[in-house]
């Protein structure tokens, strides 16, 4: 028997297709035992993240030099990540944002629920905007850590915080 | 630092164990097992040391194509005469064509193993429900779905047959097609055929492609203007090599090309009012080109900045009017892998003459196309950025090796053929109807021309297999394009191939080995691109040293020029070149998901006993004086407990009057004993050793990423004066996971602190165990709120901004769509 599902029209906004977008997103969420804070850091490729703004209709959006359009993507990156603990979102303060190289580096916290607790973690930074988007999260800091990796599913995955 | 009494001891060397397959007796890894065992062995055709063998062939297929575009209707069609000459020692009784446009027929295996939601997919986005969650399908992948369903696309094969007309059975299998001979060529033969195709051209925007027209519907021009991209545009002859045969890989979209070298003579008939950017030399200047642009043409060859073949003005005229018929362009090229061209009424064109002294092509022409949404950002930076990269990556590999290097702006985001690439930084249209670009469409122009010009070398001329593997071609021209972004600005935000950058990645589990075939590799950006690259400037700045290094990637370069290198003659060239063993860095690097943590647990310090009695002695009581007081003997004290001694002072003996450190007879006549129990030779050696009493100090590393590297060390002692260290890699060859090192200091030259890898030079991941004494490491967060306020490039603390902003925040909804432009 086939079931019948619910099925949406997805509105992604129309980009050019480059491919030498990177298309990945690499974030890191880790617990901070000597602040306790819950430490999150997403790194972003420049370009990618410029032409996603263009996307989401910013005019002429300049990255590195303007910072309406940084804390605009900011922005836009605190909503599409988010974390979840009991099904409670844990909420997460936008501490701002720093060039890095070639990235987008934005910076989020939250008091840490501690380590050994499980979240829900979901990145979709992008993947409203472009196909082929893979976000990767490392929870963990340093050498050990467990990777969640988001691919169009849409799907948030848990994780055990190190 | 802990201070121990050691002595010299004699050790047994053991014999080191060998490991074939996984071992049960014990934990041995060897990390450093030579890769004879899974490098292909060498023969005649690619030698042991990494060279083309004494009996190196490789085949040759010539084209001679015409070409015609209806513009309107958006099809080509057009006719070849293939000559395909088979150097190879077998005989061959057939012949594999690549028919790449078939990927984008319905029934094709790209389009049916095309996962839903699943990851590394090329096409829109869509994604699998789960839980509470619906399926989501967006309107682009539907755009898609009705595009593939309101056209043919693919190859409509006509005719194939001899040049006398003799029809030729031929079997189409996906994107291959096997043409079956009349005789089998045998070796040295050649062998020539006719093929007649059309094919309908995708909207690159719609279909995601390599290639592909796109429109701009806001033209002037009554119906909007065109930009023609044409690559994998015709039948191409399948590799047939002396490692795989006919390599008959499906075209699935991502692994891209494995492709023989041939001459080419190609026409291509377009609307009159058309600009044609080509692979090649233009043959017909006179019948194409106006007196001016001719005129123009020959005076950018010695001009020493570009300039104008179309000014931008003329440009717009064209893209204004319309065509009043139709004009051939005749195009010849020799030795390339690959033929792609660009036609638009669109382009304006830039041209200067890159001059190489004494090489087979001593005038380049470096030229780009672009439509006026290009604008100052190509006119100021593309065809620069062309003479820019010829000049940087020659240094590396050998003289740019064709007459022209181009740069076309289209729909394609960064993609290579020989001479010719398509880029796709832009400008803004603002409302003033003025151009913009920010800085990092800047650096992403600079950085994609660079790039894509730089394939030219690798691998369009250093055939590389790209369909097997992409991090060949990408990982040495992720490299060379970083070394070349920082020769043109080092302040300019490159990013993504130095191996601080690739730490994320390479800590993340989930991945697969560099050495996985391209259509399998899972985040081909940092896999295939950045983190060979990444590799090599180790193996640069920090393994071999910049000399040989570069010494031995000229000589891969110019050993594999217009030949075919696979991954064995990379690694044997790079190693044999450079005189280093590297199989454990290719082992490590390149077969494995290691990455690089070394910790610096422990640092003893260590002094040699004297066996004098009077000064070793003396140092024990000296030791036991400085260890702390008993406990339950100070807790005594303070509750004023009676002392049994101390409440009868007239009991005493020997023993109190000398400690147990004082030296009796006895030790002096053990010290004497020892003495002359020295050999000569012994003595001296002692004697010396005694004399300097130098610093002695064992550090122990443990290695907790699994990937074995040098240890780079920096030394500071307690005089403040510091010493950089080197430890080969080597140093893990028979423990891969724990190793101990004997330093040896000049008395007074005494060790402060040690710090790992102090320039973040070989991508380790932890830096807080690369400090002893430990250091409490501040997190990224906590350095970042400490910082300085808000610079150009530097930090934005956005914390109080936001409490301030939340309200006028932009909700999602506010957010529009707003085309490509």
């Amino acid at each position: 028997m086939i079931r019948n599902l619910a099925f949406l029209i997805a509105l992604l906004l129309a980009v050019p297709a480059a491919a030498h977008q990177q298309k990945i997103t690499l974030s890191t969420v880790s617990h901070n035992p000597r602040t306790d804070m819950l430490e999150i850091v997403h790194r972003i490729i420049l370009h990618d993240a410029e032409h996603a703004l263009k996307a989401l209709g910013k005019d002429a959006p300049d990255i590195v030099n303007d910072l309406e359009s940084r804390r605009a993507f900011a922005r836009y990156v605190a909503k599409r990540f988010t974390v979840k603990r009991e099904g409670e979102p844990v909420v997460l303060t936008l501490l701002g944002t720093e060039i890095d190289g070639g990235n987008l580096v934005v910076y989020q916290e939250a008091p840490s629920p501690g380590p050994g607790v499980e979240l829900l973690v979901n990145s979709q930074i992008l993947m409203d905007i472009w196909f082929k988007q893979e976000n990767r999260v490392n929870l963990g800091a340093g050498t050990e850590v467990e990777t969640l990796v988001f691919a169009d599913s849409g799907q948030a995955q848990y994780a055990r915080l190190p | 630092m802990r201070l121990i009494a050691f002595v010299f001891a004699m050790l047994l060397a053991l014999p080191a164990h060998a490991q074939g397959i996984q071992q049960t007796k014990g934990s041995f890894e060897d990390k450093f097992r030579q890769l004879d065992e899974v490098l292909r062995s060498p023969n005649v055709y690619r030698n042991a040391s990494g060279a083309p063998g004494h009996q190196y062939w490789q085949q040759q297929a010539d084209y001679r194509i015409t070409a015609s575009l209806d513009e309107d209707a958006r099809r080509l069609t057009a006719k070849a005469t293939i000559t395909y000459k088979n150097n190879s020692p077998d005989t061959l009784p057939w012949i594999w064509m690549q028919l790449d446009q078939n990927i984008f027929k319905k029934d094709s295996m790209s389009e049916l193993t095309n996962t839903f939601g699943g990851p590394g997919r090329r096409g829109p986005a869509v994604s699998a429900g789960s839980g509470g969650e619906p399926s989501k399908l967006s309107l682009e992948e539907l755009r898609r779905q009705q595009a593939m369903e309101d056209n043919s696309y693919g190859y409509d094969i006509a005719r194939v047959s001899l040049t006398n007309g003799r029809e030729l059975s031929h079997t189409i299998v996906g994107t291959l097609m096997r043409i079956d001979l009349p005789t089998p060529l045998r070796p040295g033969q050649s062998v020539s055929f006719n093929i007649d195709w059309a094919f309908n051209i995708v909207e690159e925007n719609v279909i995601y492609a390599r290639s592909g027209y796109e429109h701009f519907p806001d033209d002037p021009r009554e119906g909007g203007n065109d930009i023609f991209l044409f690559a994998q545009w015709f039948p191409r002859l399948v590799a047939y090599s002396d490692y795989e045969g006919w390599h008959n890989k499906e075209f699935l979209g991502r692994g891209e090309f494995t492709l023989e070298f041939g001459d080419y003579d190609v026409t291509m008939t377009v609307p009159n009012d058309h600009i044609v950017s080509s692979t090649g030399v233009l043959q017909n200047p006179n019948s194409v080109l106006t007196a001016t642009q001719r005129q123009r043409l020959s005076q950018a060859r010695n001009a020493d900045a570009p300039m104008f073949i179309v000014t931008p003005e003329e440009a717009e005229a064209n893209e204004a009017s319309n065509p009043t018929g139709t004009k051939t362009w005749r195009y010849t090229a020799n030795k390339v892998r690959d033929f792609a061209w660009a036609t638009s009424r669109k382009f304006a064109w830039d041209a200067q003459g890159h001059k190489q002294p004494g090489a087979e092509n001593e005038t380049v022409m470096a030229m780009s196309f672009y439509p006026k949404e290009g604008g100052e950002l190509w006119s100021k930076y593309s065809t620069a950025a062309v003479v820019h990269t010829m000049k940087v990556y020659s240094r590396f590999s050998f003289d740019y090796p064709y007459p022209t290097a181009q740069s076309v702006n289209g729909p394609v985001g960064g993609m290579e053929y020989p001479m010719i690439t398509f880029n796709g930084p832009r400008t803004n249209l603002n409302d003033d109807g003025s151009r913009t670009y920010s800085e990092s469409e800047k650096v992403f122009l600079i950085g994609v021309v660079i790039h894509e010009i730089g394939h030219i070398y690798f691998p369009m001329t250093v055939n590389s297999d790209e369909r097997q593997w992409t991090w060949m071609d990408e990982g040495i021209n992720s490299f060379l394009d970083s070394v070349a972004g920082y020769e043109w600005d080092p302040d300019m935000p490159w990013g993504r191939s130095l191996p601080r950058d690739l730490i994320p990645y390479m800590v993340s589990n989930n991945q697969v080995p560099i050495m996985t075939q391209s259509d399998s590799v899972l985040n081909l950006g940092p896999n295939a691109y950045g983190k060979p690259s990444a590799a090599y400037h180790i193996l640069r700045d920090t393994v071999i040293g910049r000399e040989r290094f570069d010494f031995a990637l000229r000589e891969y370069a110019r050993r594999w020029k217009f030949k075919r290198p696979t991954p064995e003659d990379f690694f044997r060239t790079i190693e044999e070149a450079s005189g280093t063993d590297l199989d454990w860095f290719w082992r490590g690097w390149f077969y494995t998901t290691d990455h690089v943590d070394i910790s610096l647990d422990s640092i003893y310090k260590l002094r040699l006993d004297t066996k004098n009695p009077d000064i070793d002695l003396a140092r024990r009581r000296e030791e036991l004086a400085s260890e702390p007081e008993k406990v339950g003997v100070r807790l005594n004290r303070e509750q004023n407990l009676p002392i049994w001694v101390l409440e009868n002072p007239g009991v005493t003996d020997f023993y109190d009057e000398n400690d147990r450190f004082t030296v009796t007879p006895k030790d002096t006549k053990s010290y004497e004993s020892f003495l002359e129990s020295l050999d000569d030779w012994e003595r001296r050696v002692f004697d010396r050793a005694i004399e300097e009493d130098k610093n002695y100090y064992v550090l122990s590393f443990s290695n907790k990423g699994g990937l074995v590297m040098p240890i780079i060390l920096d030394l500071t002692f307690a005089d403040g004066t510091s010493e950089r260290m080197t430890i080969p890699a080597e140093i893990w060859r028979r423990n891969a996971r724990n190793v101990s090192k004997l330093m040896v200091f000049d008395k007074g030259k005494e060790l402060a602190s040690v710090l790992v890898d102090p320039n973040w030079e070989t991508a380790d991941a932890d830096i807080g165990n690369n400090y002893y004494p430990r250091k409490i490491m501040d997190s990224r967060i906590e350095t970042f709120k400490r910082s300085a306020p808000s610079s150009r490039t530097g930090r934005d603390l956005m914390a109080e901004v936001l409490v301030k902003d939340e309200d006028e925040t932009e909700s999602e909804g506010e957010m529009q769509s707003e085309g490509s432009e």
